[in-house]
């Protein structure tokens, strides 16, 4: 029989250890594809004999990316914009007021989440069509960007939620008693309380629209973005300039991540610092 | 933290709900009406024409053909269903648990590969599952024979990708209730001499149930409208109802059958969602004495 500390001994080791399986499996095709980009063959399989950077110079030789990349920037860069900012405000009247209607706005606003992408895409799809009989709208950049809108908002909305939920209200009244007028207090007080959570809102709404496939392969018509485009080209064959353009592409993830993790622990000091002892 | 009550007139309130509200409307809520429409429309010589027609859900529920894919397409997330909570439930725990300062490294890995491109991860896949990919070299590096394992473009490595893709979301909800789990509740089973065992099933696992529900359902429906991984590491042999709708509308240029398809799917869901709202809010009034 094994002893209490034995027992919990394993149960220790065996936690841990899932974590450590889950973290190989998550990071199995990752690293695989930066492995891949620095082949010196043309084969993508192991073992590779030798090693080369060839094929990073080779993607933009041949440059057929740079549109679909231009896309997907501006893509997110608008997507984050507005799902920032509707997702922030939704955030605030989610938590902080009480209004007639609001089980509506809360299911309202919340749904797209719960939708598989695909039949969000088809749904907007078939909106668009419609439109497009009855107004001559066509799909491209303007469809896809409202697509990504609806789906990411959401997204942004709760996890700026969770940073309103946990807001100090008696920081706005101080400010406020001290003779700050409305605006100020919302610069100054607010905003700065908020920001770990809509910056971190941002980064996801712009990663999620970056990565994007389903929404944009929906409603792109004959707009391509760089998954859409990688998806047109692994299905015609595999060569290494696709691992190559998947390691670059993991650069823009990896920054956004880890400034974010920055951003949250310097405002958690600040808010330790700013509670009296 | 306080709540204000708001009445419509105050601009704070349209300001932060109206503009919100409109795109989910016209953008959301609207689509989907027309879905609803358009399933009942036909089409002819590839047009769409605009008649109301029950010809479109005859078919749909007619034709077992429908019904096979419908069935698998359930099935499926049903087994990636179980699957996601089998591994999401221990390595939620561990993290609320046993990571301690490891915690935060681990959540920024986990969340990277979340948001890295999904059609750059199915291709990483298929470079591992490949013949002569990554784990069958490693396979008989380890004395396994040539080729021992031949999953490329098999059911088995759909799932392989879809709880790849969706294990998260049950690891963060099941992690939220872990951590909103008081501790003294544990701490006073340990004291009424209670194992470490006794007090994860008895009191640990019926309090994090919330999240294990919550998980379980989002895995359900999302998994529904898988594409990727059934089209690109399932090889497209067993297709699931995501690649029905993409044909009908690519393939036949049929409006009407795609609506109706994508309406049975988010009904499925919709049906899945409510079933685990009524179980909640049961469990609930037997949780509180009245």
């Amino acid at each position: 029989m094994m002893s209490d500390r034995t027992k919990s001994a394993l149960v220790d080791t065996l936690l841990v250890g899932s974590v450590a399986l889950l973290l190989a499996f998550f990071y199995v095709p990752i690293i695989t594809l930066v492995v891949f980009s620095f082949t010196g063959s043309r084969m993508l399989t192991l073992p590779i004999e030798t090693w080369s950077t060839e094929w990073y110079p080779a993607l933009f030789a041949k440059g057929d990316f740079i549109p679909a990349l231009k896309n997907s920037a501006l893509i997110a860069a608008i997507t984050t914009i507005f799902a920032t900012v509707l997702g922030a405000a939704g955030a605030i009247a989610w938590i902080r007021f009480r209004f007639r209607l609001q089980t509506f706005f809360r299911a309202l606003t919340f749904a797209p989440l719960l939708f598989p992408q695909l039949l969000l895409g088809v749904v907007m799809l078939l909106w668009f069509s419609v439109l497009g009989q009855w107004l001559g709208f066509t799909t491209g950049l303007a469809s896809v960007v409202i697509g990504h809108i609806v789906y990411i908002t959401p997204f942004t909305l709760v996890i700026v939620a969770v940073q309103v939920y946990g807001f100090d209200e008696t920081l706005e009244d101080a400010a406020r008693d001290a003779g700050a007028s409305g605006w100020v207090v919302f610069r100054e007080i607010t905003l700065p309380l908020l920001w770990p959570g809509i910056f971190s809102a941002a980064s996801f709404a712009f990663l999620l629209s970056w990565g994007n496939f389903y929404i944009s392969y929906s409603l792109g018509g004959t707009i391509r973005t760089l998954p859409t485009f990688v998806y047109s080209g692994i299905a015609v064959g595999s060569s290494p300039i696709y691992p190559a353009l998947a390691t670059l592409n993991f650069i823009p993830a990896l920054v956004l991540v880890v400034v974010a993790d920055v951003v949250r622990r310097r405002a958690a000091r600040r808010n330790r610092l700013a509670e009296p002892a | 933290m306080r709540i204000d009550r708001k009445s419509w007139r105050d601009p704070l309130l349209l300001g932060t709900t109206v503009p919100l509200t409109l795109l989910m409307i016209v953008f959301f809520l609207v689509p989907l009406a027309m879905t609803g429409i358009l399933s009942f429309q036909t089409t002819k010589y590839y047009r769409l024409i605009w008649t109301w027609d029950l010809a479109t859900w005859r078919d749909v529920f007619g034709k077992p053909f429908y019904w096979t894919i419908m069935l698998r397409t359930v099935a499926m997330s049903l087994v990636c269903v179980v699957l996601s909570l089998a591994i999401a439930m221990p390595v939620a725990y561990a993290l609320a648990t046993r990571l301690g300062s490891l915690q935060r490294h681990v959540t920024i890995l986990i969340t990277f590969a979340f948001l890295t491109d999904a059609v750059l991860k199915t291709f990483g896949w298929i470079l591992v599952l490949d013949k002569n990919g990554v784990l069958n070299w490693g396979l008989s590096y380890l004395g396994f024979g040539p080729q021992a394992l031949n999953l490329l473009f098999t059911p088995s490595a759909t799932m392989i990708g879809m709880v790849y893709n969706l294990a998260v979301y049950p690891m963060f909800t099941i992690y939220l209730s872990l951590v909103r789990i008081d501790r003294d509740l544990q701490l006073a089973a340990y004291d009424a001499g209670a194992s470490r065992l006794r007090t994860f099933f008895e009191v640990t696992l019926p309090l994090s149930k919330p999240g294990l529900y919550a998980g379980a359902v989002l895995v359900f429906v999302l998994s529904l409208g898988a594409f990727l991984e059934p089209k690109v590491m399932g090889g497209g042999n067993s297709p699931m109802a995501s690649e029905l709708i993409r044909q009908s509308f690519e393939t036949r240029v049929n409006w009407p059958l795609g609506a109706a398809l994508t309406l049975v799917l988010i009904v499925i869901g919709a049906l899945s969602l409510a079933i685990s709202a009524l179980v909640a809010m049961r469990r609930r009034r037997v949780a509180s004495p009245a």
